[in-house]
C-alpha cells in the first residue's frame, strides 16, 4: 500500500513537472473530420510535447457546431479553439468571440503561405478574425459518356457558358430520363456565378446590396437559360446528387469538396470529371470559397500562444498535406501547391483534385455573409427568387431588382 | 363535519406531491414562461443584449408572406392529413376486423404490415420516400412513366410537395390509428348486433351505421384529437426530404419555429412561434380531455 502510493505521488509529481498547456479543440462533421482531426492531433503533439490537444466531441454539421459554440459561450465554457464553416465564423464574430490573430501572423505572411487571397477568407474590416483550413469552390462535374453520346468531346469542353448551354441542351435531347445540367438555387451557387462575372454581393464596406449589377442580372439569366434550354430540372440538391452519380445528369456544378463522394458514388458507372467554371470576366473574377476555418476563442494570454502554435500547424504545410490527403479539400496554404514535395503525388493519382485545387488557387474569394440578425435568413429568399426564375415564374432581371431591395429592406440598409 | 388535518398529514402530502409539483415548474412551467418573455423580444441566440419590442415577433408571423405561408401550409397538411389518416384506417380496421373471425393468421400478418410505418424511424422511412420519388430514378415515376402517365416532381414542384408530404404523413398514421380502432371494434359487445338483427338490420351497412358507428364514436373524437396532434407537428418528413422548400412551398410551424431558431439564430421571433404552436396545442389537449370524458359517460 505504503510503495504503491508513493508510487502515486510520484507520478503527480512527475505530471506537474512537465506542465502541459492543455488546449481544446471544437471541430464539425465527423464522417469527414474524425480521422483527419486524429492524425492532425497525432502530427503536432508529435512537434509539441508540451502541449496536450483535447478534442471535443463532434457537432454533426457546422450550423449545429456554431449552435453549440454559442451555447458554450453563453455557459462560459467554450473550447480554446474551433473549426467552423467559412461562412459561419462571421456569427462569433459579431458576438465578439473571436480573437484578432493579428498579433500572432508572421510579418511576411507570403512567405508562410498565407497569400492574400487565402487571408481575405477570414477578415472582416481589416481584422483576422479566422485562417481558413480547408476550401472548396465551385465546380462542374461532367459525365463525359454523356457529352460523347451528344456528339462533343471532352477534349474540346466549351470553355463559355454558350456553349455549355448548347452541349447540356444535347445531352438533354438524349432522353427522358436524362437531363443536361443542374445547379443548386442557393446563396452560394449564385454567388459563384455572380463572382465569375466579376460581380459582388455587396458592396465592400458592407452597407449597401450590390447584386443587382449588369453582372447578377447575367448570373441570374443563367439560372432561367439553364432552365429553358439546358434542361435543369427542378431538383433539390439530394436528388441531383443522385442522379449525376446514377449516370442520368450531364453536368453537374457544385462544390468541389464533393469529389470523393460523387467519385465512390459513380464507381464503375463512367468516370467523373471535373471541369473548372467559366470565367466571363478574368480581370475581375473570383470565386467564393465554401469550406471551413480555424478561430482563437480562448482569452487566456498563455494558451492563446498554445493556441496559435496550433492553428499554425494546421494552417502550415504539414498540416495542410494532412487535410488535403484525407479531405480531399483544396487547401489554403500557398506552400503545399507551390512545393510538389509536398502532394506531388497526390495530385499524380487524383487528376480531378488538381483541377479543382488550381480554381481555388487562382480565384479564392470570401463568401460573403450578409450582416445583421437577418443575415442568415435573407440567403433562403435568394434562393426562393432563384426558384422562380428558374421555373419561369419571373424574369431574371426584374426579380433580381426586387429582390434587392427587399434584402435592403430586411437588412436595414435604407 | 371534517376534521382539521393534522400539521403531520399536511407534511406527508407535500412530500408526496412536492417533488412532481416541483419538477414541473422546473421543466414545464418556467421554460414556457421564459419562452413567453423572450417572444417580446429581438433576442438573437448567443448575443449578450436585447430589446422589448412588443407584440412585432407576433405581428410579422401573421402578416410577413413566409410566415403566413408557414401557417397555410400546415393548416392544409392538418385538412389532408385527418380526413384520410382515419377514413382510411377506419376501412383497414374493419377489414381486418371480419377477417380475423375466419383467417386470423392473415388479419394478424396484414396488421403487423400496417403497423410497420408507426414503428419505423420515420428519418429512415423518409430516406426510402426520397429514392422512391426521386423525379427521374425513382421506382413510382419509372412506373407511371412506363405506363405512359405523366412523371410529376413530387418533392420539387411547389404546387405538390405539400401534398406528398401529407401522403407520407397519412402512410405514416394509419397504423396507429388502426390499431385504435380495432381495440374499439373488439370493445364493442356481439349482443348489439344480435338485436340489430332481431330489429331488422341484416345488412351490412344497416349494422355499420346503426351498431358500429355510432358505438365507435367516442374512439373515432379520439383519433381525430391524436391524428390532429400529430399532424400540427409534421417536421422530420419535412426537415429530411425538403427542408421547407423549394421556395418555402413545404414550410410548416414547427420547421419554421427550428429555422428561425437553429439556422437564423432568431430566437425571440422563433420564440414567438412556439407561443402560437403552444396555444394550439393545448387547445387541442382540452379537446382531448373533454373527448375522454365524454367517453366515459358515453358507456
Amino acid at each position: 500500500m505504503k510503495t504503491l502510493l508513493t508510487a502515486s505521488a510520484l507520478a503527480l509529481a512527475a505530471a506537474t513537472a512537465t506542465a502541459q498547456t492543455e488546449i481544446r479543440v471544437h471541430y464539425a462533421i465527423p464522417t469527414i473530420w474524425a480521422e483527419t482531426q486524429a492524425a492532425l492531433e497525432e502530427a503536432f503533439e508529435a512537434e509539441n510535447p508540451d502541449i496536450d490537444i483535447v478534442i471535443d466531441g463532434p457537432a454533426e454539421n457546422y450550423g449545429e457546431g456554431v449552435q453549440r459554440l454559442l451555447r458554450e459561450a453563453v455557459a462560459g465554457d467554450l473550447p480554446d479553439v474551433a473549426w467552423v464553416g467559412l461562412n459561419r465564423w462571421r456569427i462569433l464574430e459579431a458576438r465578439g468571440l473571436t480573437q484578432p490573430l493579428d498579433p500572432f501572423l508572421p510579418e511576411d505572411t507570403d512567405a508562410a503561405g498565407y497569400t492574400d487571397a487565402l487571408l481575405s477568407l477570414g477578415q472582416y474590416q481589416g481584422t483576422q478574425h479566422a485562417l481558413g483550413t480547408s476550401a472548396s469552390t465551385l465546380v462542374m462535374y461532367v459525365n463525359p459518356d454523356l457529352v460523347e453520346r451528344a456528339g462533343y468531346s471532352m477534349d474540346d469542353f466549351p470553355t463559355d457558358y454558350d456553349g455549355i448551354i448548347e452541349l447540356a441542351a444535347a445531352i438533354d435531347d438524349l432522353g427522358d430520363s436524362i437531363d443536361g445540367i443542374w445547379i443548386d438555387r442557393h446563396d452560394w451557387r449564385f454567388q459563384s456565378l455572380l463572382g465569375g462575372y466579376g460581380g459582388r454581393p455587396m458592396t465592400a464596406d458592407e452597407s449597401d446590396i450590390a447584386f443587382d449589377s449588369e453582372a447578377g442580372k447575367q448570373a441570374a439569366a443563367l439560372y432561367a437559360r439553364f432552365a429553358s434550354e439546358g434542361g435543369m430540372k427542378s431538383y433539390i440538391d439530394d436528388q441531383a446528387r443522385q442522379a449525376y452519380p446514377a449516370g442520368t445528369l450531364g453536368i453537374m456544378m457544385d462544390s468541389s469538396a464533393l469529389l470523393k463522394r460523387f467519385t465512390e458514388a459513380a464507381g464503375d458507372r463512367f468516370p467523373v470529371t471535373v471541369v473548372r467554371l467559366p470565367v466571363p470576366e478574368p480581370e475581375t473574377a473570383y470565386f467564393p470559397t465554401g469550406g471551413s476555418g480555424i478561430v482563437m476563442l480562448t482569452e487566456d494570454e498563455e494558451k492563446q500562444q498554445a493556441a496559435w502554435e496550433y492553428i499554425s500547424f494546421v494552417t502550415g504545410p504539414e498540416g495542410q498535406k494532412i487535410i488535403v490527403e484525407n479531405t480531399g479539400y483544396a487547401p489554403t496554404n500557398a506552400l503545399v501547391l507551390e512545393d510538389e514535395s509536398y502532394l506531388g503525388a497526390y495530385y499524380e493519382a487524383n487528376p480531378n483534385a488538381r483541377t479543382a485545387h488550381s480554381q481555388v488557387a487562382e480565384f479564392a474569394g470570401p463568401w460573403f455573409a450578409y450582416p445583421g440578425a437577418e443575415g442568415v435568413a435573407v440567403t433562403d429568399l435568394i434562393a426562393a427568387a432563384l426558384v422562380e426564375i428558374t421555373e419561369g415564374d419571373a424574369e431574371p432581371a426584374p426579380r433580381i431588382e426586387a429582390l434587392a431591395d427587399t434584402l435592403r429592406d430586411r437588412l436595414g440598409m435604407n | 363535519m371534517r376534521l382539521p388535518r393534522t400539521a403531520r398529514e399536511r407534511a406527508t402530502d407535500l412530500w408526496l406531491a412536492g417533488p412532481a409539483i416541483l419538477a414541473m415548474a422546473v421543466l414545464i412551467f418556467a421554460p414556457v414562461a421564459i419562452v413567453a418573455v423572450l417572444s417580446f423580444t429581438d433576442y438573437q441566440f448567443g448575443a449578450r443584449t436585447f430589446h422589448w419590442i412588443g407584440w412585432e415577433n407576433y405581428a410579422t408571423l401573421f402578416t410577413d408572406p413566409v410566415g403566413r405561408k408557414a401557417m397555410t401550409n400546415t393548416l392544409i397538411y392538418v385538412a389532408v392529413v385527418i380526413p384520410f389518416a382515419m377514413g382510411l384506417a377506419l376501412v383497414v380496421a374493419l377489414g381486418l376486423h371480419a377477417l380475423a373471425e375466419r383467417f386470423p393468421r392473415i388479419s394478424a400478418t396484414l396488421r403487423a404490415a400496417y403497423f410497420l410505418p408507426v414503428a419505423a424511424t420515420l428519418v429512415a422511412m423518409a430516406l426510402a420516400w426520397q429514392m422512391l420519388l426521386h423525379p427521374s430514378i425513382g421506382l413510382v415515376n419509372q412506373i407511371l412513366g412506363g405506363l405512359g402517365l405523366p412523371a410529376p416532381d413530387w418533392l420539387s414542384d411547389r404546387g405538390l410537395v405539400i401534398y406528398t408530404l401529407a401522403a407520407i404523413g397519412i402512410w405514416q398514421s394509419v397504423g396507429y390509428n388502426m390499431v385504435l380502432f380495432l381495440a374499439g371494434l373488439a370493445a364493442i359487445p356481439p349482443d348489439l348486433y344480435e338485436a340489430a338483427e332481431v330489429d331488422g338490420a341484416t345488412q351490412g351497412w344497416e349494422r355499420f351505421w346503426t351498431v358500429t358507428w355510432p358505438m365507435l364514436g367516442p374512439t373515432t373524437l379520439f383519433v381525430a384529437v391524436i391524428t390532429a396532434t400529430q399532424a400540427f407537428r409534421v417536421f422530420e418528413t419535412v426537415a429530411t426530404l425538403t427542408r421547407g422548400g423549394p421556395a418555402f412551398a413545404s414550410d410548416t410551424l414547427v420547421y419554421a419555429l427550428y429555422r428561425e431558431g437553429f439556422e437564423y439564430f432568431k430566437a425571440g421571433y422563433a420564440s414567438a412561434i412556439t407561443m402560437v404552436f403552444f396555444v394550439l396545442m393545448v387547445a387541442l389537449t382540452l379537446a382531448q380531455f373533454r373527448v375522454l370524458e365524454r367517453r366515459v359517460h358515453y358507456r
